[in-house]
């Protein structure tokens, strides 16, 4: 804590989310940033996914801002050809973490993606950054434990997991507590704490004491995502 | 020893591009051939991660030209080999796919649709259906499916390879960005734990045996020295092509018997057509839904007898008018009045199908 005449600035928060292709990085980040937002943080989500820059917040750019986020992504008037075309990172991004205020990152990609937090300038040395991977066990390169552990090992550095295991709309209750038991089990192997499990928030009555079966914090998604392209 | 990619049946939330991997593997390939292009690069990406794994091969070249000419080497050679691409990609692939066709080798394709002409977009059209039935220097002896879900993605993958090893036509899956991006729950299993017997592929060129003492000469040909002789191969392809196409044919259809209008669509915008039906029903309207799953063969005589039947169809399509093409051709003779909804590069919504269809009765 900080202290700057009587008023007390709290630590801030940032948070990076990286995970396999289509986790649901981005659900949980945005989903992230709104939670800070309504606790009366000052919050800044930045999109690094530099391989298809164009696709994942940029449809709902406009409604994040209203709902009172710094929204730091790309706009399709703002530059010319397509995410195969070649990747740029925007100064804004590169800076991100000298911005006042709470940083999420959603960081696209997998692996390879998760290499883009080295073109944001500060992060290695930055003591408040956590890097959270996003693990749902029905995709198939995170299915089972021994997968996970591989899969999270070549992420680089990883300070917790978050299960976000689900099917889309047919998602049931037990589906997404197999998916807590064989997270916690891999974090446990990793030495990792798992941070939450993420659920739609349609379930919201079924973890009404606000953990899983295995005793992990649940986080309630509003899903954004399927409004955008991919 | 490798372990078998899919044992019994699980359930899996996937990417239509991680589909089609799995389903090669699934349909026990041992070869894809590729060059990246959005929207298909997951179906490379994936192949390439787990294809070490069961002992399976990957090779990129470089351009699509040669991505489906080495793709033909592969057949040739008795593997079995894919490739997948979209929009320009598509264009280039039609030269090999020509050959293929001309020499009768089982070459699988997967497409999924982008926006064109030319570059255009990365996302999704269905602007690709002219040039997937009938591309190339040639009579469109080819069989396209063209899917609406990530289950049909699987299936018919793991089909593609038995329609094409068995009936020696080249065979391709058509998907669309949409499909190839799209997150969804299916199915995936070992075709064989089903009961689908997979086509054992066998080489064409080096087979045992020597030639002249225990075997024929395998001569195939993509070249003919007269019109005559060319004539004579065409005719007995066209001749062949039109007795198996029967049982390759496929299509779907709800309520099209008492329908005053149906709804003719395929692929991913079938899926808003059949929703459009199904809201239209339950207001009292007598629509029906028509979809071919063969873009070739057509499923001519159906959709004859569908037409004939109806007072009004409304085709609907993410291109300017290239499955109406088909559908107009196949029903040509018959009175019935086509409307259309044409949207070249953009999705089509059950929302739209219903305004335009509530406009039309």
């Amino acid at each position: 804590m900080v202290c700057v005449g009587v008023k007390i600035i709290e630590e801030r928060i940032v948070e990076a989310y990286v995970g396999e292709y289509a986790s649901g990085k981005s659900e949980n980040a945005v989903n992230r940033a709104l939670e800070l937002v309504r606790s009366g943080r000052q919050v800044n989500l930045v999109d690094l996914d530099l391989v298809e820059p164009f696709y994942t917040l940029r449809p709902i750019k406009q409604e994040l801002t209203n709902m009172g986020l710094k929204v730091i992504a790309w706009e399709t008037g703002e530059t010319m050809g397509l995410g195969e075309a070649g990747s740029i990172i925007k100064p804004e991004m590169r800076w991100a973490l000298q911005r006042p205020g709470d940083v999420i990152l959603d960081i696209g990609y997998g692996v390879e993606g998760a290499k883009t937090l080295n073109l944001v300038e500060g992060a290695a040395q930055n003591p408040d950054l956590k890097v959270f991977a996003v693990v749902n066990v029905y995709r198939p390169m995170t299915s089972t434990i021994n997968e996970i552990i591989s899969y999270v090992s070549e992420l680089g550095l990883v300070h917790g997991l978050i299960n976000n295991s689900h099917l889309g709309d047919e998602t049931q209750i037990k589906d997404i507590e197999e998916g807590a038991r064989i997270v916690t089990e891999a974090a446990k192997e990793l030495r990792l704490p798992v941070v939450a499990t993420a659920v739609d928030i349609k379930l919201k009555k079924e973890f009404s004491t606000g953990h899983d079966c295995m005793g992990n914090p649940v986080r309630f998604l509003t899903r954004f995502m399927q409004n955008t392209f991919w | 020893m490798t372990e078998k990619p899919i044992q019994g049946e699980r359930k899996m939330f996937l990417t239509g591009n991680e589909v089609v991997a799995w389903a090669a593997l699934a349909a026990k390939v041992d070869i894809m051939y590729g060059y990246p292009i959005t929207p298909q690069n997951e179906i490379m990406h994936y192949w390439t991660r787990m294809a070490p794994k069961y002992g399976k091969k990957f090779l990129q070249t470089e351009d699509e030209l040669s991505a489906g000419f080495t793709t033909i080497g592969g057949v040739l050679a008795g593997k079995k080999a894919f490739t997948a691409t979209a929009g320009p990609g598509n264009t280039l692939m039609q030269e090999p796919i020509s050959m293929a066709e001309m020499m009768r080798i089982p070459t699988v394709v997967v497409i999924q649709q982008r926006g064109g002409p030319s570059t255009a977009t990365v996302i999704y059209s269905q602007q690709e259906v002219t040039m997937t039935t009938y591309g190339g220097n040639g009579e469109g002896f080819r069989v396209v499916y063209s899917t609406a879900t990530h289950q049909e993605l699987f299936d018919y993958t793991i089909k593609a390879f038995n329609t094409a090893w068995k009936y020696r036509f080249p065979t391709f899956v058509l998907g669309d960005g949409y499909q190839a991006k799209m997150r969804e729950s299916l199915h995936i299993y070992d075709p064989e734990e089903k009961g689908i017997k997979l086509v054992e592929p066998t080489p064409t060129l080096s087979r045992p045996g020597q030639i002249g003492v225990n075997r024929e000469p395998n001569h195939i040909r993509n070249t003919y020295n007269t019109e005559e002789e060319l004539y004579q191969i065409v005719m007995g392809y066209a001749k062949e092509y039109a007795e198996i196409s029967p049982e390759i044919i496929e299509f779907q259809e709800q309520d099209v018997d008492d329908a005053e209008i149906v709804i003719v669509s395929h692929g991913v915008v079938s899926r808003a057509a059949l929703a459009a039906t199904q809201e239209l029903r339950k207001a009292g309207y007598k629509v029906g839904y028509f979809r071919p799953i063969t873009l070739r063969p057509f499923p001519t005589e159906r959709m004859r007898a569908v037409a004939a039947n109806t007072k009004k169809l409304l085709v609907v399509e993410s291109a300017l008018g290239q499955l109406n093409k088909l559908v107009l051709n196949e029903i040509y003779g018959l009175t019935t009045p086509i409307e259309t909804l044409l949207k070249p590069g953009v999705g089509v919504t059950s929302e739209e199908i219903v305004t335009r269809i509530k406009s039309l009765l």
